[in-house]
């Protein structure tokens, strides 16, 4: 049994982490938690971080043991700057929690990079648990719209390379931008969001520690997620009545299935290819004709195949990325927002002799 | 020593003819014994016996006896002889005892009769039966008249009492009693003399003078107007009674009683409840008479075994006991007053309830007051639903309340495990 940590940092991250604890109790009533335990098949750890009580005080399926607030006021207002001295001057609060928690073979530190205590926290943090851990730890990090604005594309492209810097072992990428597709509002397009990346993760963890028809372990998942660029995204599937597992397989890597937009045959470095459902669904031949077809292109396709009497076929896809054009595509309109937000304050300076005109009645008393 | 004995026998005879012929002398009743003077008198109610002449040296006296004023008898004796007449019913016996000289002479006379009872007056009287004074004798006759000897109910008729003193003497003393019929009522007393009267011969005075309102239809008979009286010199006179007038009140229906007829009806939610269930009563009040009922009083008695639960209306508590005040009731007024009950134990109960009113019927004075009570149907206690709950071993009711508790208690665990 898989000793594991996840970690949801800020809003973003408490959110996921939040969703991850609530599918874990196999049922969507939010009732499930006072009836059911988590099916988690691993020993799993999970604590959400925030500097915002309230955004702690709103998680449902999180123990209240397992939520840290660092106190400072209401959060850190998408100041990095001011985040990360936040995080500084609590780590060791932090750093104390999880170690109270155990030795573990694998963390998960999920949170958004666009805001202001995940996208802060998140890359010492990680830099944290490297130096004193010798655990592979991925980051999980979510982009944010595009057009959300200057601040959080800045944050996201500081804390993606921060990440990056940080030693950590992967990085999984989930884009708002991306599963816009979704449609609907913007709460249940967050929610649906969450739910995705919940049951792709819950997924993931089934397969790290279940046994195999085929086997696929934690070795295979670090060996997929030290190829490439140290980015990968995850694709997932459940199939429809009466859809094939072959047809559920490319429905997996299709956009529909990914968490990031890529191109898997064109962009892809190594993947996972995990299985599951009743063997009446698995067809060795239409499996193994995907797997080559990705492999291929790819290169090296670790599979796994997880039989489950009587479930439908669900296909979960953990794809490296030798290239993420995306991300570039996210990076060049960062650096616009960070020349904008630079021009924006150069001209804020500019009119300081506003300023001038205050202080000339500096010293001066009314008189009535 | 023979003659002795006769002597002494002889002595003793004598001394008991002396005490017979004693004792037919004390049947009288002296009345005087004294001297009178020539041309006095002695009079004896209405009798005055003059010592007309008084003859020193032939040792007698004239006597002439008047009966008021009028010479009855005549007549000189000498001393201790006596002249006998009757007067009053009763025997008089006047006789001389001795004769006397002087600027006025004067004789002793005693004077005594069969039986003084009915002697009212006796005295010297100075001048002889020409100066005598006589107090005449009273006779008071009394009238009761009444305006009207037939009236129709309601009306009012005036009743007058006169008293006529047809006597030759003053009445004193004169009390009156003048008892008020039944079926009519006392509207207005006009006059009333009252207290001890005083009514000269012949006249003729009204003593009472009042107004009735005949209240029942008949015929009614007045009881007399009574007087007590008394001549001048205090002689008590036999009692006057007037006339008894007899009215006729007949029924015209115009001023006939009002009454306040509350009904009382009951009502139950329903007549088989379970225990502890509760259960509506409903009291229904209507007043069908023709007057309006005051201060309604309804006190509610429940069996032991039944609570009071409250009420929309207004009930009150005192003493344990549910109590209902009205404090009037209109015609043709209908009201409810609700409560709800709770049966405590299996069986059969009805709830009684005593009431109280009072009412004015248009005639009479004072109120009329109406008691009675009224009870419910029966209502049916049956077995709880959880009667049969509580009869369980205390392992059935253990249990699942065990698990209940597991259940709060691990709801609760949870809920404090995820609130933050």
């Amino acid at each position: 049994m898989l000793n594991i940590l996840i970690v949801g940092n800020g809003q973003c991250g408490n959110r996921i982490l939040d969703a991850i604890n609530k599918e874990a109790f196999g049922g969507k009533s939010k009732f499930a938690k006072f009836y059911s335990q988590q099916k988690y098949k691993s020993k799993v750890e999970t604590i959400a971080i925030n500097t915002a009580i309230n955004d702690l005080k709103e998680l449902s399926s999180t123990k209240a043991k397992d939520r840290i607030h660092i106190p400072h006021l209401h959060g850190v207002g998408a100041n990095r700057t001011l985040g990360k001295s936040v995080f500084e001057d609590n780590k060791s609060h932090i750093m104390r929690n999880i170690e109270e928690r155990g030795n573990f073979d694998v963390g998960f530190v999920i949170t958004s990079a666009s805001g202001g205590t995940g996208s802060s926290f998140t890359p010492p943090l990680i830099k944290e648990i490297k130096e004193k851990h010798d655990f592979p730890v991925y980051a999980v990090v979510v982009l944010p719209f595009r057009e959300e604005g200057t601040l959080y594309l800045q944050n996201a492209a500081f804390c993606l390379k921060e990440i990056r810097d940080s030693g950590v072992d992967g990085i999984i990428l989930a884009d708002n931008q991306f599963l816009k597709q979704i449609g609907g509002n913007v709460q249940s397009a967050y929610n649906t969001i969450n739910d995705m990346i919940a049951r792709r993760m819950l997924f993931l963890l089934d397969a790290l520690d279940s046994e195999m028809m085929m086997v696929t372990d934690l070795g295979d998942f670090k060996t997929v997620m030290s190829g490439g660029a140290g980015l990968a995204t995850i694709g997932f599937y459940e199939a429809e009545k009466g859809m094939n597992i072959k047809t559920t397989i490319q429905k997996a890597l299709s956009p529909n299935g990914l968490l990031f937009s890529t191109d898997v045959y064109k962009e892809g470095s190594r993947a996972m290819v995990i299985i599951k459902g009743d063997k009446s669904y698995l067809s060795i031949d239409e499996i193994s004709s995907e797997v080559e077809k990705l492999s291929s292109s790819v290169g090296h396709v670790f599979k796994g195949i997880i039989v489950r009497k009587g479930e439908a076929p669900q296909v979960l896809v953990v794809l490296t990325l030798e290239a993420a054009e995306e991300l570039e595509n996210l990076y060049s309109v960062a650096v616009d927002a960070i020349h904008q937000e630079r021009e924006k304050k150069t001209r804020v300076e500019e009119q300081k002799e506003i300023d001038k005109a205050f202080s000339q009645i500096d010293g001066l008393e009314p008189d009535y | 020593m023979v003659q002795f004995k006769n002597m002494c026998l002889l002595m003793l005879t004598l001394a008991l003819v002396s005490l017979v012929f004693t004792g037919n002398a004390c049947a009288k009743d002296m009345i005087f014994n004294g001297s009178i003077q020539e041309g006095d008198g002695y009079q004896i109610n209405t009798i005055v016996i003059d010592v007309a002449e008084v003859f020193v040296s032939a040792e007698s006296c004239v006597f002439k006896v008047y009966d008021e004023g009028e010479l009855e008898h005549d007549k000189l004796i000498n001393i201790d002889d006596t002249i006998t007449f009757t007067a009053e019913g009763e025997t008089i016996d006047v006789t001389l005892l001795s004769v006397s000289g002087g600027t006025l002479p004067q004789a002793t006379v005693s004077i005594t009769i069969t039986d003084d009872d009915n002697i009212y007056l006796k005295q010297i009287v100075d001048g002889g039966h020409e100066k005598a004074t006589f107090p005449g004798t009273p006779s008071l006759e009394i009238t009761k008249e009444v305006s009207s000897y037939t009236v129709d109910q309601g009306e009012v008729v005036t009743i007058k009492v006169t008293a006529r003193n047809k006597g030759d003497g003053k009445a004193t003393e004169v009390r009156f009693s003048d008892p008020k019929p039944t079926g009519f009522i006392l509207q207005e007393i006009l006059l009333e003399e009252t207290g001890q009267l005083t009514i000269d011969k012949y006249e003729t005075r009204t003593i009472f003078l009042y107004k009735l309102q005949a209240n029942e239809a008949g015929t009614f008979e007045f009881q007399p107007t009574r007087a007590s009286y008394s001549n001048e010199a205090d002689l008590d006179f036999p009692e006057a009674v007037s006339n008894i007038p007899v009215i006729t009140v007949t029924d015209t229906g115009k001023n006939a009683k009002k009454v306040a007829e509350l009904e009382f009806s009951t009502s139950i939610e329903s007549s088989s409840v379970k225990r502890n269930d509760e259960v509506e009563v409903v009291i229904n009040i209507k007043n069908q008479g023709d007057s309006s009922a005051n201060g309604v009083v309804l006190n509610i008695h429940l069996p032991e075994e039944v609570e009071y639960k409250g009420s929309n209306s207004n009930i009150e508590i005192i003493n344990g006991m549910p109590k209902a005040y009205l404090e009037t009731f209109g015609l043709d007024q209908e009201k409810e007053i609700r409560f709800v009950i709770k049966p405590t134990e299996l069986g059969t109960y009805t709830i009684t309830t005593d009431y109280s009113y009072q009412y004015e019927d248009g005639v009479s004075p004072d109120r009329q007051e109406v008691t009675g009570e009224f009870t419910t149907s029966t209502i049916d206690v049956a077995r709880g639903d959880l009667d049969s709950v509580i009869e369980q071993p205390w392992y059935v009711i253990a249990i699942p309340l065990l698990i209940i508790v597991a259940i709060g208690g691990w709801l609760f665990h949870r809920s404090r495990q995820y609130r933050f």
